[in-house]
């Protein structure tokens, strides 16, 4: 493998820097030692949320998202993100106006108020799938870069929707990442970590938050949540992952309220991808700021060989 | 080519067919009988309620003698309808009949502009202006006869095919049936039990092989496939391969001098056999030997030895003894057969469904297919007849069925079509639950419920009585609980408006039908098209569907689109009467459409011999240099050569250049010719 260093356009999104600042910071550090630098995306907006913004006013959706765009278009570098809402906003747009002459002309017409054009240049990708790419990163290098491994430990494994959904419009089984229905590249992921996947029921449920519903139903939300985390309890799972904060944010805090609202106590840590990575490779959890989860994660360390 | 009545100066005649309403609804006749009259060389232009009658005919027929007509233009509708009706009448009023052109003014015309009156009289006028600009060049053609050979060949021996062989041998003809599989039967000897009647298919069916093999007109050849296939109706000739199957036959063995040798089929070599496969005719849940029989019923009862898998270990051939059966060293085997007639009964598989991800099949042990249910429920097959879940063999208690699994699916993923007969067997699956797990629950998740066949609504009511449950709704998806491996059903069930979510221990998935790979390769080899979704194309769908475009060639069964037993079987008789009529006609005429090659003007450049989609041309020697050679029986008539030669060697009889030019030139031009 050559030592050439894949430069991306970082998005941050908004959940991660104000909520989870250690995903950020694992995101920054740990991609450094699998030969990937994270260049800061100056001036980026919100991506905005997709369930919040597209479901209201499609225009305004993707205009903004268009403006995060072009951003990276001048730094003539693709987008590298961590949050599968972000992913929905920026890539899809992203993947709109490349192919709708129509849709493009009328969100350049808004971008001309600032003096800005959307051209189509440059691509988006999740992070996570970076990773996984064997031309730029790989799970071989992955597991080269632990230092610390996470054994002893069972992992469930939340994809999250807008990562690989819809089928039709994600071009995943293009790129070798694998079928949506019951994808395995996550696993490979968390095995080359040293620690454990585990496959529960309903592993491609929602998590409950996205699509507008925290915001418009928190009980039915909930709900939701409670389901897949009784799917996850019963195979054992001493944490989740996921490769979305808002999913993070769901199930976290999310545990924390089913148990307000319906008295059913749970304490499973949720770790973004990207903490588990930071950790592996050395990092501290103090570095990964995983006191200001709502969930302690003390248990999970404390089971770490 | 050009003749001397071309010289006399065309007097052409023209009828304007009313069709009822269906023409003069939009098109005004008479305008355009009053400018016919004003086309050059036209000498007569009438109109009448409906040309195709007798009267018509009678009209025309005395027209032609009356004016001495050197053509004939009717302008009515489609010449696929009545162009036979015209060219008879031509032929009793005293013309040749190929001097006669329709202009279509009906499918083309009338219909599509039923409320443009002026534009569509406008275009009819082109259209007759066009016809009569051929019609002035037209000549007399002669159609050609040629003999055919007394015998047929028949591609597959599913039920459909040997319904096809049979009623051809019974009518006298010398029939090869050929089968790619060791044994006869296809689809139908997999199955259980047959809907509505539930009669046992193999009882029903095995009569029939049993026929087959016996029948002093059938030729059974079995392991066996076409390899290539040349010429025309009435003179095929085919190549066949005979797959070696390293057993003799009592034939064969007599032949090399073992007499009272080869297979009895008495089976002593399969326990011998070290090497174990999966047997495909048990949907692979069954093992079997490099050298196997599918089922005990097979026809004939011979031995196979599958040489991808054998070692030659030698064992089979100690045990066999002085029957001396077994050949290690057979070789594939061509042999060449002449026929006038072939039918293609190539039938199906099952669409991969493990392509619909969300459903599992593959990925669950408990989701099968419907043919995987077929012989888990079957007294001969793998379980004896007793359905279990592939987890843990234990009995089903709760068990979903899943309606059009890929069928009528617009996903891109599954197919767009109907699959016609998974509603019915579903129906079926759900009965046989019935009788053999009466505490069992049956789910039953469709789309609509298709029954639409004689007795199958009954059918249909009678499954609902015995308790069945149906939910309508497509399934969105499954999940299994890893624990216990039983199944999440999930869906809305439409008619509550309510999401579902239902655990059951077994889910069958009524999997979409396709052709199979080898359609395609049989296809190609006799000439015949396909649709978008890969089956046969029949001639025509409604007025010739045992047919094809390939004359002499004839499809039975599920290869020409999703047909249950009945209807394959009903194809069959069809496909084998209309297979014998050339056959017991002895000689077939050939419409005189094809490519003639000028010699003088061909250059031997051989461009038009790889173009040629029915392998119609060659290049021969003729005195000292390299020209083409049409031959005309297997000619279509396409004009693919004719439009391409680049010296302008080829000429179309009945579509010559000068014939479509002129047409061209009268409909550019106008009247301005």
């Amino acid at each position: 493998m050559s030592g050439k260093t894949h430069q991306y356009a970082f998005f941050l999104g908004c959940i991660a820097p104000n909520r989870y600042p250690g995903i950020e910071a694992a995101a920054i550090k740990t991609s450094k030692n699998l030969g990937i630098e994270l260049l800061p995306l100056k001036g980026a907006s919100c991506c905005p949320a997709p369930g919040a913004f597209g479901s209201i006013d499609l225009s305004v959706w993707m205009s903004m998202a268009a403006r995060n765009l072009v951003l990276a278009e001048q730094m003539n570098m693709d987008i590298a993100l961590i949050c599968n809402g972000c992913y929905k906003s920026i890539w899809e747009v992203n993947h709109k106006l490349k192919h709708h002459d129509e849709l493009r002309d009328r969100v350049n017409e808004v971008l001309k108020e600032i003096d800005m054009e959307f051209k189509g240049t440059i691509d988006v990708r999740h992070l996570a799938e970076i990773i996984y790419d064997e031309n730029i990163c790989g799970v071989a290098k992955l597991a080269d870069s632990v230092t610390t491994p996470l054994t002893g430990v069972k992992i469930a494994i939340h994809y999250g929707c807008h990562l690989l959904k819809p089928r039709k419009e994600r071009e995943f089984d293009a790129e070798g990442v694998g079928e949506t229905e019951n994808p395995m590249w996550m696993e490979e992921l968390i095995a080359a970590l040293g620690a454990e996947p585990v496959q529960y029921r309903q592993k491609m449920q929602c998590c409950g938050a996205g699509g507008g519903v925290r915001g418009y139903d928190i009980a039915h939300a909930l709900d939701i949540t409670n389901e897949k985390l009784i799917n996850m309890s019963e195979v054992g799972a001493d944490a989740i992952t996921e490769v979305c904060p808002f999913c993070q944010l769901q199930f976290d805090r999310g545990q924390i309220e089913i148990g307000e609202k319906f008295g059913v106590k749970w304490a499973i840590p949720v770790l973004h991808f990207n903490e588990l990575l930071g950790l592996a490779q050395g990092m501290s959890p103090q570095d990964l700021a995983l006191d200001l989860h709502g969930i302690s994660c003390e248990p999970f360390l404390n089971k770490l060989q | 080519m050009v003749d001397e009545t071309q010289s006399q100066k065309p007097r052409i005649g023209v009828y304007i067919c009313h069709c009822g309403t269906n023409i003069a609804g939009s098109i005004d006749i008479k305008e355009l009988q009053e400018y016919t009259l004003t086309i050059p060389d036209v000498v007569v232009a009438d109109e009448y309620q409906y040309v195709c009658s007798t009267p018509g005919q009678n009209m025309i027929e005395e027209a032609i003698k009356e004016h001495n007509l050197t053509a004939l233009v009717v302008a009515a509708c489609s010449p696929r309808l009545h162009e036979p009706t015209f060219r008879r009448a031509s032929k009793e009023g005293g013309m040749n009949q190929f001097r006669f052109e329709m202009a279509n003014i009906r499918e083309q015309n009338s219909w599509v502009h039923m409320h443009d009156r002026e534009g569509a009289t406008e275009k009819a006028k082109d259209a007759v202006r066009m016809a009569v600009a051929k019609a002035r060049l037209l000549e007399d053609l002669h159609p050609k006869s040629v003999p055919v050979e007394h015998a047929a060949m028949v591609v597959g021996a599913g039920i459909a095919g040997i319904q096809a062989a049979l009623d051809l041998a019974s009518s006298g003809i010398k029939t090869y049936l050929i089968e790619k599989a060791p044994t006869i039967g296809g689809r139908m000897s997999q199955l259980d039990k047959t809907f509505p009647t539930l009669d046992c298919s193999q009882c029903i069916l095995t009569p029939k092989m049993v026929d087959v093999d016996r029948h002093e007109n059938i030729e059974l050849m079995t392991y066996t496939e076409v390899e290539s296939v040349e010429g025309y109706i009435g003179n095929f000739d085919v190549t066949l391969r005979k797959k070696a199957n390293g057993v003799l036959t009592m034939e064969q063995a007599e032949a090399r001098g073992f007499v009272g040798g080869g297979c009895n089929g008495c089976g002593d070599c399969e326990p011998v056999c070290p090497v174990i496969k999966p047997n495909p005719f048990e949907m692979d849940m069954a093992p079997r030997k490099a050298i196997y029989i599918y089922h005990p019923q097979v026809v004939p009862l011979l031995y196979t030895i599958d040489f991808d898998s054998c070692v030659k270990c030698g064992l089979c051939e100690e045990i066999c003894g002085d029957k001396k059966a077994i050949d290690l060293e057979m070789q594939d085997e061509f042999i060449k057969v002449k026929v006038g007639t072939a039918v293609l009964a190539v039938g199906y598989e099952l669409f991969p469904i493990e392509k619909k991800t969300e459903w599992g099949y593959k990925r669950y042990d408990n989701v099968i297919t419907s043919l995987e249910f077929e012989r888990l429920i079957c007294a001969s097959g793998p379980t004896g007849g007793k359905v279990i879940r592939p987890s843990d063999g234990e009995t089903p208690k709760k068990i979903g069925f899943v309606l059009c699994a890929g069928s009528r699916d617009n996903t891109g993923i599954g197919k767009p079509y109907c699959s016609r007969f998974c509603c019915m067997y579903s129906l079926k699956h759900a009965h046989q639950i019935y009788e053999k797990i009466p505490d069992a629950q049956s789910y039953l998740f469709y789309m609509d419920i298709r029954s639409f066949g004689k007795m199958y609504e009954e059918f249909y009511y009678r499954i609902q009585d015995e308790g069945a449950k149906f939910i309508r709704g497509r399934v969105a998806k499954i999940e299994e609980d890893p624990g216990t491996k039983n199944l999440y059903v999930i869906t809305e069930d439409t008619l509550l408006g309510q999401p579902v979510n239902i655990e059951v221990d077994l889910v069958v998935l009524a999997s979409a039908v396709q052709p199979t790979e080898e359609t395609d390769h049989v296809r190609n080899l006799f000439g015949v098209s396909c649709s978008g979704d890969g089956w046969l194309n029949e001639a025509h769908p409604k007025l010739n569907p045992c047919g094809t475009t390939t004359a002499g060639v004839f499809l039975a069964g599920v290869c020409q689109g999703p047909k249950d037993i009945p209807d394959a079987v009903a194809q069959a008789e069809g496909a084998a009467a209309a297979a014998s009529i050339p056959i017991h006609v002895g000689e077939v005429e050939l419409e005189p459409y094809f490519a003639i090659c000028n010699e003088e003007k061909c250059a031997g450049c051989g461009m038009c011999i790889d173009l040629c989609p029915y392998a119609a041309l060659d290049l021969v020697e003729k005195e000292g240099r390299t020209v083409m050679e049409v031959t005309e029986a297997k000619c279509k008539g396409c004009g693919t050569c004719g439009g391409f030669c680049p010296g302008g060697a080829i000429w179309m009889q009945h579509f010559s250049t000068p014939q479509i030019i002129a047409q061209i030139d009268a409909f550019l031009l106008g009247g301005e010719q």
